[in-house]
């Protein structure tokens, strides 16, 4: 349903006829079926914010507040920021709206733990389908930049105090494998940080005119 | 033909619904005479009239230039126009009108048969020189009168049955459009400075929802961009196919096919205005970045278009990106400078812009350390190296300024509520965007202590480190994770969309975590001596040959 959308969604936005408010009813319902169907559209939620700038009187808390929250959902991407540029100052401040970017803020500065404890289950988060799910992808691309091997305990408390069945679902799904008991090894990071060494090269391109001239 | 008020309006076709439209305030009357539809500003527009006729008389100078602006511009004379508006306009500017308005149209078309088609563009350099020149700025009437000329150019140019007769140099067709731009962020700060404004101003202003509403500038772009086919054009030039073949018969038009994409570098920038930078980096997607175009010969369009694309990247954290298009800018203003200083009109824009630009590059630097061009480098280093310094010990003041002094006139789309206690409203949509900027600093702003530590070691436990740090070891690892988060950025490889790329990192010092401890990779870099002797040997020429021109002419 949400796939079929997209199409119609897309057409809406083609041209000046994406500033016409008539739509946004149509967008707002679009908002709502991402929530339910965990699908995603990132233009079309950025064109719901836009229309609420130009026409402040169609705005809408709840709308904006699972606008945001479904930006928080394609982390690592920077979705909730280029939301946040559109609605404008007095709105930030409401509590709905506060609450998410605080969520927004422990997520960017990686601060898990404290994420877990905050996210006060269903009243903040709408009934977003698939949300903490999506998190804890994000958790796991982070870690998968950052880890050689990490302790199991480690990894079970950044991803909100994952069981162990729910540890191996993960380690399945990045293809991490379990090493010496307590230890997971994640990837080879030694191919990708290695110290280099830039030493300066000079294009024949660069000498080709100073020789022309002084062959003169 | 043109002065038939017709609705150009084109993408709102069909539908019933039209709040864009703004050809009915644009109505023209048979002798140039605009009237508004309201009695105060008509009646004002009278009085005004009334004082100035009998008394002035044009220059004679001023009325040959004209006269002969005239014919070249219907001859279709491409060249001489060109000399005649980059150059003679200007030194007769500074000559008679340095900080006074040419002369009205009204005395002005006698001079020119009454040729109404010359009249718009003679008003649009007229309202032009007093919105950059005459001291005071434009009146709220001026800046009423100036709409209403940019909708009578953009109503004749898109009106027609065919491509309308008329040429115009490249650099008149993006400046009228970087002006029309200009004027509309110039009117909505205007309109949100309420307090120093006289109940008449307020009044008027109230009753004209309409001009320079934010739907017309982007239905008059959109059109542009419609109409030229640009679109398809480029799309066909990426894949080195034939543009005509898609144009149509206006888009084939050079007039239209240059509106045309200078219209996207509007949208571009106004789109940026507004916050919204998704949308400004999207309205580019057939436009090749990376690579010299046809399109690409007026600089000062190729500089606007690098600000604001660097800028949006910057906002996106993609520094990568941002870092490439500021550098690459840059170094083209180091190489072209010479070309501009002959145009000052362009040249303290420019200039400006560099500034700007360098600012902004310093920020994206810190923030993501890597390395660049490096006479773009020295230049940073001379422009901005203690700025840089301070932003590297975590200075947020410095942040500030700095991104104070080099964002876009950030603008609301909306008019104030005028019924409000009277307030100065046009600086929130600034402070928006630098709460945004700076809640991403702050997400980051331990990150160059960190680093600055970890370029000292090439492995290191968690443990220890956090104690240097007066951490504890769970905020210290959260601070790693963020730092190699913030430093995977999307990057463009490849494709015309802007918005594409790939997660990448490409900090100079980098590491991971094996279990409990840092292992770090930092970049060394040698020494460059080539590029110096290169730089010192082309000067050393260029000395030789200036002295060798001095003595033989002497």
């Amino acid at each position: 349903m949400a796939e079929n959308m997209r199409r119609s969604v897309s057409n809406l936005m083609r041209g000046i006829d994406r500033y016409n408010p008539e739509n946004l009813g149509t967008l707002e319902r679009y908002v709502e079926l991402q929530s339910k169907e965990n699908a995603y559209d990132l233009e079309a939620n950025l064109a719901v914010l836009k229309l609420y700038q130009f026409n402040p009187m169609y705005f809408q808390l709840n709308v904006s507040a699972q606008i945001l929250l479904k930006a928080l959902t394609n982390l690592p991407h920077t979705d909730f920021v280029l939301c946040k540029c559109l609605i404008d100052d007095v709105h930030q401040g409401e509590d709905q709206i506060m609450k998410v970017l605080y969520l927004h803020d422990l997520l960017e500065t990686c601060q898990f733990r404290k994420f877990w404890v905050s996210v006060p289950q269903s009243e903040v988060l709408m009934g977003i389908v698939g949300f903490e799910e999506s998190i804890r992808k994000y958790i796991c691309h982070v870690v998968g930049i950052t880890y050689q091997h990490i302790d199991k305990s480690v990894l079970s408390e950044l991803l909100g105090d994952a069981s162990d069945d729910e540890i191996k679902m993960w380690m399945n799904k990045y293809g991490w494998t379990p090493k010496d008991g307590e230890k997971i090894f994640i990837a080879n990071q030694e191919e990708n940080v290695k110290p280099k060494n830039i030493t300066e090269k000079i294009d024949f391109e660069s000498v080709a005119g100073i020789l022309a001239t002084s062959a003169q | 033909m043109y002065n038939q008020p017709e609705e150009f309006v084109e993408a709102a076709a069909g539908t019933e619904y039209d709040p864009y439209s703004y050809s009915g305030y644009a109505q023209q009357e048979g002798d140039f005479e605009m009237h508004t539809g309201d009695p105060r500003q008509d009646l004002a527009y009278e009085r005004q009239y009334e004082q100035t006729v009998p008394s002035y008389i044009i220059p004679e100078v001023i009325k040959n230039f004209i006269h002969f602006f005239h014919k070249c511009i219907n001859e279709g004379n491409l060249f001489e126009v060109n000399n005649l508006y980059e150059s003679s306009f200007n030194k007769l500017t500074e000559r008679f009108f340095k900080n006074s308005p040419w002369p009205e149209a009204e005395h002005v078309a006698p001079v020119v048969d009454r040729d109404p088609l010359f009249v718009i563009l003679y008003k649009e350099l007229y309202y032009r020189h007093i919105y950059a020149k005459v001291t005071g700025g434009p009146t709220q009437e001026q800046r009423f009168e100036s709409y209403y000329n940019y909708c009578n150019l953009f109503n004749y140019i898109l009106n027609a049955d065919g491509p309308v007769p008329l040429e115009l140099p490249n650099q008149w067709l993006w400046d009228i459009i970087d002006e029309f731009i200009y004027q509309f962020q110039s009117f909505s700060q205007y309109r949100s400075k309420l307090i120093k404004k006289s109940e008449d101003e307020i009044n008027v202003l109230r009753q004209s929802p309409k001009i320079w509403n934010v739907h017309s500038v982007l239905n008059v772009l959109h059109s542009l961009v419609d109409k030229s086919n640009i679109n398809q054009q480029l799309e066909v030039y990426a894949s080195e196919g034939d543009p005509d073949s898609v144009a149509g018969e206006f888009g084939r038009h050079p007039l239209y096919k240059m509106l045309g994409y200078f219209s996207l570098i509007g949208l571009l920038r106004l789109h940026s205005l507004l916050g919204d930078y998704y949308q400004g980096i999207k309205v580019l997607e057939n436009i090749e970045l990376n690579k010299k175009s046809v399109y690409s010969r007026v600089p000062a369009c190729q500089i606007t278009t690098y600000y604001y694309v660097g800028f949006a990247y910057m906002m996106m954290r993609r520094y990568q990106d941002a870092i490439r298009s500021f550098a690459n800018i840059l170094l083209y203003i180091q190489r072209t400078k010479q070309m501009f200083q002959t145009k000052s009109y362009q040249y303290d824009m420019i200039m400006k812009m560099n500034d700007q630009m360098y600012t902004l590059l310093t920020i994206c630097l810190t923030l993501h350390p890597m390395r660049i061009d490096e006479s773009v480098h020295s230049q940073l280093r001379e422009k901005c190296g203690d700025k840089m310094l301070r932003m590297q010990k975590g200075d947020r003041q410095v942040f500030e300024d700095c991104f104070s002094f080099a964002c876009p006139k950030f603008i609301s789309p909306v008019a104030p509520n005028y019924d409000a206690p009277r307030n100065n409203l046009q600086k929130q949509p600034f402070t928006l965007q630098l709460k945004v900027f700076m809640e991403e600093v702050n997400q980051q702003i331990m990150i160059p202590t960190i680093r600055s530590f970890l370029k000292l070691y090439t492995t290191m436990p968690i443990s220890k480190l956090a104690t240097f740090l007066e951490l504890n070891d769970d905020d210290f690892r959260n601070h790693l994770l963020c730092f190699k988060h913030k430093m995977k950025n999307l990057v463009w490889t490849k494709g015309t969309s802007g918005l594409e790329g790939e997660f990448q990192s490409a900090s100079e010092v980098d590491f991971y975590i094996d279990q409990d401890m840092i292992h770090i990779a930092d970049t060394k870099v040698a020494r460059r001596y080539g590029d110096f002797f290169i730089r010192q040997i082309h000067k050393f020429e260029e000395l030789r040959h200036n002295l060798k021109k001095g003595t033989s002419s002497s």
